[in-house]
């Protein structure tokens, strides 16, 4: 199969489950709501917080100003939202390791790793995506530009996400359980991508270079929102396909050690 | 082509040894001792096209195992492997075009869905064209009698209903292997029946083969024509089921309760194995006594409120099996 092919499997793989996962979830109509508009509620609190940041301490901190910060806010929350509804199961990788639910996945003849991220939404993550979107209109106005490396860094940032949570997951195969490195790898992630990148010391900023790649997620796309450079958003591109890859390379090697299991399981 | 070939097919685990208390965990923790199960031993199995393979055994025999080696869920640790001419692990994702499979633990159907949502996802994910998906739906619907369970989230059904609806699911693609892991476990007599037919229909009229795993022997005696049994990790049996049900499936237990009380005489080929108050608990050989004669003699000792017949309970026949081995050896 060429490499246009496979591609254009995944993505008609991620359509097929997002359909059903998103008919799944509106089985349950009034949870939806409720669940998407208290995230929206609970994001919008920290605008508040900003802006009273930004009031008492001047007008840029860390070299970011308040539009700049919603600018990476935005970004991080959509990035999270669009992550948790295409591929939730990200955060239950070590589980379903563990369990022995990945036969479900190896059984059918499409990608392994597609098919399990996809097997699951999150309801809540559509509040996230939704806050985004809000506070991008809220703070960027009619900036094409911003509006566009917000869509790259959507993109970009969800997927990063996803290949930080899955490399994490896949030494489940190694150790046991990596759950809880998993589930702070994330969180991390998000941490480093909602603050201004000048308030980290230098060997700081080169982890989020690396381990935790915030710099690639919302720092790169705000830095050519502002001014762009077709060299560094072709890096950022080539840096983002470097992490899906190896995610991918871990988490296949890593399937050569699944053992599976007998537990009773249904898919959600 | 054979089905599947296996030849020396070993397959072995790494489990971490620990002993009892928070000491030995603590231990365990920076000095971990690990030992290695053997869950199958260097077995061999040929399967030819249109066969119906019982694979039977008692918890922990190698069953699961030996069926994840051959759908590509598991790597083996040594031996060869091939279905339909693949190798399971090399050529996974091929293979599972060709092979359906039902885990009686394990569902593929989306719980919160209707079936027919599911059954869409997994047509388009085996490939198979939207025009051919319907039709086949439409006839697996009519043959599987799942009309009125299309539009009924999943999560509302009973047991039996969801397995009739996995067995559908498994065959969208239109497999060459159906294969069956514990299909009946759970159910009740009737729903036992009915998923036994549809397996024994669908080899008859799609020539489709059947690798099956059960615990139950009614499953092997009524849908299998050869039987695999495996202990500990070897085959310790395979022979055709006809020989199977002659030396082994030949007793049936009987459990009759009368409305009043009496004794019950023992015949040839009944043994009385418990009797109380108005109940009584018979083993018998249906080989002496068939079953039809037993059922009258017992209608004619007296006024019967309630009658059962069962298999005896799987390990019991493979101890029996062991045990005439035993015998034949010594």
């Amino acid at each position: 199969m060429s490499n246009g092919h496979k591609l254009h499997s995944i993505f008609t793989l991620i359509g097929l489950y997002f359909r059903v996962n998103l008919a799944s979830a509106m089985e349950y109509r009034s949870a939806f709501m409720l669940q998407v508009f208290g995230m929206v509620l609970s994001n919008g609190s920290f605008v508040f917080f900003w802006w009273v940041a930004f009031s008492q301490i001047g007008a840029r901190i860390g070299g970011y100003d308040f539009t700049d910060v919603m600018f990476i806010w935005a970004v991080t929350s959509s990035a999270f939202g669009t992550a948790n509804i295409l591929f939730a199961n990200m955060n239950h990788i070590s589980r379903l390791i563990i369990s022995g639910e990945l036969d479900t996945f190896l059984l059918q003849p499409k990608s392994v790793l597609t098919s399990v991220l996809c097997a699951r939404t999150s309801l809540s993550a559509w509040g996230d995506l939704l806050y985004g979107f809000l506070l991008i209109a809220l703070t960027q106005g009619a900036d094409g530009r911003a509006w566009l490396m917000f869509f790259c860094g959507l993109v970009i940032g969800a997927l990063l996400m996803t290949a930080v949570a899955v490399t994490a997951h896949t030494l489940t195969f190694y150790v046991g359980d990596a759950s809880t490195l998993a589930g702070m790898s994330v969180e991390f992630i998000v941490n480093f991508c909602i603050y201004p990148k000048g308030i980290y010391a230098g060997w700081v900023q080169v982890l989020m270079a690396t381990l935790i790649p915030a710099t690639f997620m919302v720092h790169l796309p705000l830095q050519l929102a502002r001014q762009f450079d077709l060299l560094l958003f072709a890096g950022l591109l080539a840096a983002s396909a470097a992490y899906c890859s190896l995610a991918g390379f871990f988490f296949y090697r890593g399937l050569r050690r699944y053992e599976s299991g007998n537990l009773i399981v249904t898919r959600l | 082509m054979n089905m599947i070939e296996a030849y020396d097919l070993s397959k072995t685990y790494r489990t971490r040894v620990r002993g009892e208390g928070l000491a030995a965990s603590a231990r365990a923790m920076f000095r971990p001792v690990y030992r290695e199960v053997l869950a199958v031993q260097s077995i061999d199995l040929v399967v030819p096209p249109g066969e119906i393979v019982a694979f039977i055994g008692p918890n922990g025999a190698g069953k699961s195992t030996t069926i994840k080696m051959m759908t590509g869920i598991l790597r083996p640790n040594s031996g060869s492997i091939r279905v339909l001419g693949l190798d399971p692990v090399r050529e996974r994702s091929n293979l599972s075009y060709h092979i359906g499979t039902v885990f009686g633990q394990k569902s593929q159907l989306w719980f919160h869905l209707p079936p027919t949502d599911s059954f869409t996802l997994l047509g388009r994910i085996y490939d198979v064209a939207p025009g051919v998906l319907k039709k086949r739906i439409a006839m697996l619907t009519e043959r599987f009698e799942l009309g009125a369970l299309l539009d009924v989230p999943v999560r509302k059904m009973s047991l039996g209903q969801r397995i009739r609806c996995e067995v559908a699911a498994s065959l969208l693609h239109e497999p060459e292997i159906l294969f069956l892991d514990e299909p009946t476990i759970g159910l009740d007599v009737v729903v036992k029946q009915a998923i036994r037919e549809l397996i024994r229909d669908l080899n008859q009229e799609k020539g489709t083969t059947i690798f099956l795993t059960s615990h139950d022997a009614g499953d092997v005696e009524h849908v299998c024509r050869r039987a695999i049994v495996i202990d500990h990790g070897r085959i310790v049996l395979d022979q055709p089921v006809k020989k199977l049900k002659y030396d082994y499936l030949n007793r049936k237990i009987i459990a009759v309760r009368f409305t009043e009380k009496h004794d019950l005489k023992t015949l040839p080929g009944i043994e009385v194995q418990k009797t109380g108050g108005l109940g009584s608990r018979l083993l018998v050989d249906t080989r002496i006594r068939p079953i039809g004669e037993v059922m009258s003699w017992l209608v004619g000792s007296g006024a019967v409120a309630d009658i059962t017949v069962e298999d005896p309970p799987m390990e019991e026949i493979i101890a029996t099996i062991f045990s005439s081995q035993d015998e034949g050896g010594a």
